[in-house]
Formats: C-alpha cells, sequence, structure tokens
C-alpha cells in the first residue's frame, strides 16, 4: 500500500507526517493549525481564513497569487476554517506537480514559499490588516452564512445537529454568525491572527514523492513558527439523550428533507467504536443497507437514505429525501430498522457486506493524496497509532454480539423535518 | 483480435485496447501501486438519444423523456433479485450514471476485481423489466426528480440550456419529469435495451493494478454474444437546432438566500469531426482561463466591487452536434456582470488577447491534466466520454501544446458574441 509514513516533532509544538509513495503526480502540503472549536472563535477564524486567501507580502493581490500558481503549472493552493469535531481547524493546503513530469526545478520549494508567505507575511498595511480586503471579506462571509440555506439536504442535516447539540460547542456552525461577523473590526482581527500564530499546535503533512530527509530539511528551512503556551483543547464530551425533540421547520421546497439525529454513546476511544461503524453501514452506508433495501427499493419513498456518524462526538445521523405526506411513514420505517439492529435482526450476509464495504474504503484512501492527509491528521489528534491495515483487521474482527450491544446504546435525539407548511416543536419521552 | 497500445510518454501511462469481433471495444490501463481497481461498462446511449430508428427498423421511434436514465436504474434488477446484494457480498461499490451522451456502469473495489468484473459484465447483458418492477421505479425516480428540483445549481444549468436550444433534446433533463417517466413501459425499456445495449455500440474500460490477460480474459468469456450479427446501423434523429438562441433571459424564483447566475455563449460553428472538436473546446478553455478565471483583471474587479465572490468559475462543453461555454456563481445583480461580461469581451477583441497569458494559461492546463491522472475513476470517466466522441484522451496535451495564439484568436471572435450569449438566473422568492 503505502511506502512508508513518519511523524517527527520538527519544532516545539510542530509535527511533520511525511506520508511517501510515488503514484500521484502531484505533491501535496497541508497545514493544519489546531484552534478550540467556541462561540467566540468561530466566526473570527472563518474570517481569517478568508482575509489571508486574500493575499500575502509577496503576492498582495488575488491575481498575483493566481499567475504564480498558473505558472507553476497550474498549483491548487486553498485556505479555510473548517470544523473538526468540537476543534476548528484553520488549513493552508498547496497541491504542486511533480517535477518529474514538467521542465521546471524547484516546484516544491516554490510551492512551500508560497504557503509560507500566506501564512507568516500576511499582506499588511498600518499595523493591520488592509481595510477593503476584512471589509469586503466580512461581506462575502455574510452572504455565505446566509447562503447556507441554499443547499436544502445538508441544511437540514447541520440544522438536525444544531438543534441535538444545543449549549455544546458542535452545535456551532463552521462559518460562524452574522451578528459577530458585523462586529469584528480588522484591527481585532490582526490581534486574534497574532494570538492564533503564537499558541496554537500545527500540524504539517507532505504526501508525494519525495525524500523524508530532504523534505524534513526544505520545511524547516521554509515553513517558520513560534508557538508557545498552547491553547487548551478538551475531548468533546459525549451525552446522553433523555427525551426525544422533534423539529418541523418550512421553506418553499419540492421535497420534504428529513434527518434524525441519535447519541451513540460510545466514544471514539472504546473498542466498541468499531462495531458501531459496521452497525450504521449494515443500518444506512450503501445500496445494501437495511435502510436503502426496506425504505427505498421495498417501499419507493425515498431515493436517498443513508446514516453516517459524526465521530469526535459519536453521533449517528439518518437523512432521507420523503414526500411530506411521507413523514410519519419514513419515521417509522426508519425506527423500525434501528430497532432491529438492536434486536439482532440482520443476517450474517448482512454482517459480512458491511465488514467488507468498510474494508474497501479504508483500503480506497490510499489512492488519494487529500484523504490521506485528513486520515493521518484525524489519527494523531485521536493519539491512535493504528494504522489502515490495524483498522482493517479490527473490522474484520466485529461480531455480531458487538453489534447488538452496540445498538441497544443507541437513542434517538433529535428529528429534524424540513417541509412546507408545517411548523413546530414537540417532545416525547 | 491482437492487441494495441496507446502510449503518452508526458504522462507516463499507458492503455492496451482491443477490438472484438461482436464489435465490443475493450481497454485496459495499468495503475501500478493503486489499492482501487476499476471497472466501467459503457454504452452510447444518453438522454439526448430520445429519437431514433432502430436497426431493421423502417420507421422511427420516440420515446418519453428520461427514459435512458430510467433503464439504467432498472438494469440493476435480476430475475432473482437486485444485483447489489452481489456486489454487497464481495464489499464492493457499485453504481451508474445517465449523461447527455452515454450510460456507464460500473465498479470499484480493492479485492476480488475478476468476480466484479464478472459481474458487471453479465447483469449490463441481463436485462429484466417487468411491469411491476418498473412501476416500482416510479416512485423512486420520482424522488430523485423532486431532489433536483430543490437544488439551484443544477436549475440555474439546466435553465441556461433551456435558453440557449431551441430543439436539441440537450434542453430535456436527463431525469425527465414526473409525468414523462409516468409514461413509460417495460416495452419502451425493451426496445431502447436492444437497441443501444448492443456490444458494438458499447465499450468496457479498466484501471487498476492488475493482470492483463485476465482482464480481457474474463470480459470475452462472459460476454451473450461472440461474433457480429449483421445488425445495421443506429439512426439517431436529432432535429435541426437553429444558430440562434432560444431566450436571452431565463429566471426563476427558488427559496435562495442571494440570485444564482449562469451566462451561457451558445457554440454556432458545430462540427461532427472529433479533432475539431477537441481543438476546439481546448482553445475555449484557454480563453477562458485567459478571461474569466481569477488571474484575470475582469475577476478581480467584479470581485473587489463585490459583484461576485469566489463561486464564479467558468468551463466549456464540446459535444459533436452542440457546444457551448458556462461562466456563473452568485452575485447580487447577475444582470450587471453579464453587461460587464459582454463589454470586457469587446474590449478585448478590439485591444487582443495577451501572449504572456495565453503562455500561462497553457502551463497551467498541463498541469492540471497531469494531475487528473491521479484519480482513477477521473481517468475512467473521462476516457469514456472522450472515447465516444471519438477522441483518445492521451492527445490531449499533445493538442495543448500545438495551438497557436491565431487558433485562440480566432475562436475568441467565432465563439464568444453577444447574440449567441443567455443567462440564466435563480432569484429569492
Amino acid at each position: 500500500m503505502l511506502k512508508k509514513y513518519k511523524t517527527v516533532e520538527i519544532d516545539k509544538n510542530i509535527n511533520l507526517h511525511v506520508i511517501k509513495t510515488d503514484k500521484f503526480k502531484t505533491n501535496m502540503i497541508n497545514v493544519y493549525i489546531k484552534r478550540p472549536l467556541s462561540k467566540d472563535e468561530v466566526t473570527k477564524n472563518a474570517l481569517l481564513s478568508m482575509v489571508l486567501s486574500r493575499g500575502s507580502k509577496n503576492f498582495p493581490t488575488t491575481m498575483e497569487l493566481s499567475k504564480e500558481l498558473e505558472g507553476l503549472y497550474g498549483a491548487g493552493f486553498v485556505c479555510d476554517a473548517v470544523k473538526k469535531g468540537e476543534k476548528n481547524i484553520i488549513r493552508f493546503a498547496i497541491q504542486l506537480v511533480n517535477d518529474r513530469y514538467v521542465d521546471e526545478e524547484n516546484v516544491m520549494k516554490k510551492g512551500l514559499y508560497i504557503i509560507n508567505d500566506f501564512i507568516n507575511n500576511p499582506y499588511i498595511l498600518n499595523h493591520q490588516f488592509d481595510e477593503n480586503y476584512v471589509v469586503q471579506e466580512k461581506k462575502n462571509l455574510i452572504e455565505r452564512i446566509e447562503g447556507r440555506k441554499n443547499d436544502k439536504m445538508s441544511f437540514a442535516y447541520g440544522r438536525c445537529i444544531e438543534e441535538m447539540c444545543q449549549g455544546e460547542p458542535y452545535a456551532l456552525y463552521e462559518y460562524g454568525n452574522i451578528d459577530d461577523v458585523n462586529a469584528i473590526t480588522s484591527k481585532a482581527l490582526y490581534e486574534h491572527y497574532k494570538n492564533v500564530m503564537s499558541t496554537s499546535s500545527v500540524d504539517i503533512s507532505v504526501v508525494g514523492d519525495i525524500d523524508e530527509r530532504l523534505i524534513e530539511g526544505l520545511i524547516k528551512e521554509n515553513l517558520k513558527f513560534n508557538m508557545d503556551h498552547i491553547v487548551d483543547i478538551k475531548r468533546e464530551q459525549i451525552q446522553d439523550a433523555d427525551k426525544v425533540t422533534i423539529i418541523k421547520e418550512v421553506m418553499d421546497i419540492n421535497q420534504g428533507k428529513l434527518t434524525l439525529g441519535y447519541r451513540t454513546n460510545i466514544p471514539y476511544e472504546d473498542k466498541l467504536y468499531n462495531a458501531l461503524i459496521v452497525c450504521s453501514n449494515i443500518l444506512g452506508g450503501g445500496a445494501n443497507s437495511k435502510l436503502f433495501k426496506n425504505v427505498r427499493e421495498k417501499e419507493s419513498l425515498c431515493y436517498y437514505v443513508f446514516s453516517r456518524l459524526q465521530k469526535f462526538k459519536s453521533l449517528m445521523m439518518i437523512a432521507a429525501g420523503v414526500e411530506f405526506e411521507n413523514y410519519d411513514k419514513a419515521v417509522s420505517l426508519i425506527g423500525k430498522e434501528v430497532e432491529d439492529m438492536k434486536k439482532g435482526n440482520f443476517s450474517e450476509e448482512d454482517l459480512m457486506g458491511a465488514q467488507n464495504s468498510i474494508i474497501t474504503s479504508i483500503r480506497s484512501m490510499s489512492d488519494s493524496a487529500g484523504t490521506l492527509s485528513d486520515f493521518y491528521y484525524t489519527q494523531s489528534i485521536c493519539k491512535n497509532e493504528d494504522s489502515l491495515e490495524k483498522i482493517i483487521e479490527k473490522i474484520r474482527k466485529v461480531t455480531k454480539e458487538e453489534i447488538v450491544q452496540v445498538a441497544q446504546n443507541i437513542k434517538l435525539d433529535t428529528i429534524y423535518f424540513l417541509n412546507n407548511e408545517e411548523e413546530g416543536r414537540t417532545y416525547e419521552k | 483480435m491482437k492487441s494495441k497500445i496507446i502510449e503518452s510518454k508526458l504522462l507516463g501511462e499507458k492503455i492496451i485496447q482491443k477490438k472484438l469481433d461482436n464489435g465490443l471495444e475493450i481497454f485496459y490501463m495499468p495503475k501500478e501501486g493503486y489499492s482501487k481497481q476499476y471497472a466501467i461498462f459503457a454504452t452510447k446511449y444518453g438522454s439526448n438519444d430520445s429519437r431514433f430508428i432502430a436497426p431493421k427498423d423502417n420507421h422511427d421511434t420516440i420515446v418519453p423523456d428520461g427514459i435512458a436514465h430510467f433503464l439504467e436504474h432498472k438494469l440493476f434488477e435480476e430475475e432473482e433479485g437486485s444485483i447489489f446484494d452481489k456486489f454487497s457480498e464481495l464489499g464492493s461499490n457499485v453504481n451508474a450514471y445517465t449523461n447527455f451522451t452515454s450510460t456507464c456502469y460500473l465498479f470499484s473495489c480493492t479485492d476480488r476485481f475478476y468476480e466484479n468484473l464478472e459481474l458487471l459484465v453479465k447483469f449490463v447483458q441481463s436485462p429484466y423489466f417487468t411491469e411491476e418492477n418498473v412501476e416500482k421505479e416510479k416512485g423512486i425516480i420520482a424522488q430523485e426528480i423532486k431532489m433536483y428540483d430543490d437544488n439551484p445549481d443544477w436549475k440555474v444549468f439546466f435553465n441556461s440550456l433551456k435558453a440557449m436550444y431551441k430543439e436539441h433534446p440537450v434542453k430535456i433533463d436527463i431525469a425527465g419529469t414526473v409525468d414523462s417517466i409516468n409514461k413509460i413501459t417495460k416495452e419502451d425499456l425493451y426496445k431502447c435495451y436492444k437497441t443501444f445495449y448492443d456490444l458494438s455500440n458499447m465499450i468496457v474500460f479498466v484501471v487498476g493494478d492488475l493482470e492483463e490477460d485476465k482482464v480481457f480474459e474474463v470480459i470475452e468469456n462472459n460476454l451473450k454474444e461472440v461474433t457480429k450479427k449483421n445488425r445495421g446501423e443506429i439512426v439517431r434523429i436529432y432535429p435541426e437546432e437553429p444558430n440562434q438562441i432560444a431566450q436571452k433571459v431565463v429566471e426563476e424564483n427558488l427559496d435562495v438566500s442571494i440570485p444564482l447566475f449562469n451566462i451561457a455563449f451558445k457554440d454556432t460553428d458545430n462540427s461532427t469531426d472529433a479533432k475539431e472538436v477537441l481543438k476546439k473546446e481546448i482553445c475555449t478553455k484557454i480563453i477562458l482561463g485567459m478571461l474569466f478565471s481569477r488571474s484575470s483583471d475582469l475577476y478581480s474587479t467584479l470581485y473587489e466591487e463585490g459583484l461576485i465572490n469566489d463561486t464564479f468559475s467558468s468551463e466549456y462543453t464540446g459535444e459533436l452536434n452542440y457546444g457551448y461555454s458556462m461562466m456563473g456563481g452568485e452575485s447580487k445583480n447577475p444582470k450587471l456582470v453579464l453587461e460587464r461580461v459582454l463589454e470586457y469581451i469587446k474590449n478585448v477583441k478590439e485591444n487582443n488577447l495577451d501572449n504572456s497569458d495565453f503562455e500561462r494559461v497553457k502551463k497551467k492546463l498541463i498541469g492540471k491534466h497531469l494531475s487528473y491522472y491521479n484519480s482513477i475513476e477521473y481517468i475512467a470517466t473521462t476516457f469514456v466520454s472522450y472515447y465516444f466522441k471519438g477522441i483518445n484522451i492521451f492527445e490531449y496535451t499533445d493538442e495543448l501544446k500545438n495551438i497557436k495564439f491565431e487558433d485562440i484568436q480566432k475562436r475568441l471572435n467565432d465563439h464568444f458574441n453577444e447574440e449567441n450569449s443567455v443567462i440564466s438566473i435563480i432569484s429569492p422568492k
């Protein structure tokens, strides 16, 4: 599979993950800056990633950066802020063609120069971010937050999590909220940047056909950090459900978007977590899952229906698009499938099919540089040293009894239904 | 039949190609070191083929809109049940998609490839349509159609096709409408199947780290027809499409936060020569890169003025008898964006394109093309769509290098004209 994976601490609080493989035509560098997910920071982090993207000392405009990237055979560069459990990750990524395929030397070095310039030398005027950039990006961020409703499926999914985790940091929307955007000044944002750049732990991952020692040297030379007094980030709390909240909201749409949120009560550190992965896959992992076979194929109730885990919070989410009038029927059919898991009403073939499908997905991860990079970063966050092969081995060992055991801990917490007329909030014990 | 090898030195890749007596063409691209193995069985039959004369018929057939896609759904059904179960047992992911010009069945796996391949080859050759299973599918597809009705990106795209085309079936939604699919019968499905799922109208593309001989052997051993019968040609009837656009502006309201827009330029010089289609495509992509990407004056100006945001992008689609450029994203004032785009094009035509932009964008496109070969899914699906147009995708980079500055100047004048332009807008309700 992989040729080599190695992690080294190259400086205080700075870890380098080198994933060596020669199958890609490009090399990829990701720099992850880890922040707590909090009401106080989430909007600032989103805005920061957008303002930093606008320009650096040596590439002060989008045009200058884009021309440089195009000249480097269409290198790809992004800076964004994402939610990963109750962490908020500010990420800088660059994908560069391997010089072996083109008439250009030192592509890697030139790429590192760009990424470092955007991280460490932002475009500064009068000791703060350029006011114009901040004003424009505040407007763009507000548009993005308002635009959340445009994708109805993910809106319903996100709203369910938000309602379910009220009061927990996990309820926060990745891009923050509009009032907080309005309150941010250029000066405050620059202060925030300086704070981020001195109090965060940093992970750098490099995927590609690279000599480990060479890349370590190149990174140390070209990517500089000075991180001290690292901000404390707590492991996510796992909460149980005490009642079921049913929320119905209205939008002018053609199809109802249903999401059910469950508390699984199995943290990812638990050895039963692998059984939970298999359990969710049997339920709604793919075309052979119980939800697909029974709710879609047998009842013709929907086109999409799936079950997915939110690893850091141990949530299980089930989503489907159904006719408005089929709400009750869909909720009861989905409920029945979950009940069946608790009773052990699934076959050996279901179990084996789910295991095999998970194993295929795990193996496939090594074919994408982005996925590999994210996998090793997630593993390091979880302080888990299992390789892909080791995880596969554990998935293979999951038994029916373990699945029933985890299924019995799964509790429905929230039902969210986006529809075209009914609004309200009710509770059930 | 003897096989032949297509090679690309620049990409460092090769494809082994073989044409069988029954007309089927098979391609295998070795991808050393990849975990995933992937195969597509494709027929040159898409939503555009709604009117045709089947071989040996003396009359034309007009089928309900959405039938190619409906057929794709139904092919997964076998007499003994759904084919999903069998793939799932092997842990592989089976899927399919229908677009304007092709229908493709595919799977990806990391183990037991040849068993999967056998299943794929067999099930695509075994239609099983009954009145009952056809009826049942109507509910599922109706939900798929409604899911797309709630998707503003899809709507804004399709409305721009409707604005450009008066007659061509590309203006019709791939999945049809709830009304049109309700008219579909099992006889219609068999008629389309017999016409378009003949091996002489199909190809198989395989990619992965596999054994060449075995790939061909498994496919050949599982084909129902070994020799070619004299079946005659399929005549595809496309209505005469005038050069004029159908409608300058198409507007629709959906529950969105900000208007979405799509500006399109309709091709008027429609060639059916594969080489010309490829050259036209590359020329247009270079122009789009020079004039509308992030390195361009227009992008910077519109962005700074707050008329576009980072969702703005452009693309070109070139088929054998139609083609168009599209650009769009979100804007508070889409009509003003159109005005500015047209004004800008007029200016560039008067003052000429810039040669250094041209050289840089060519470099970018070479690098981007190289990076696509990281993804075996991308390779497979792209190969198929180009092959059905009569283009070998390995010729892409050679053709790209051959493009001269004069070529794009000519293309700019031929294609980007106000009278061929349309705008589709989705506004908030």
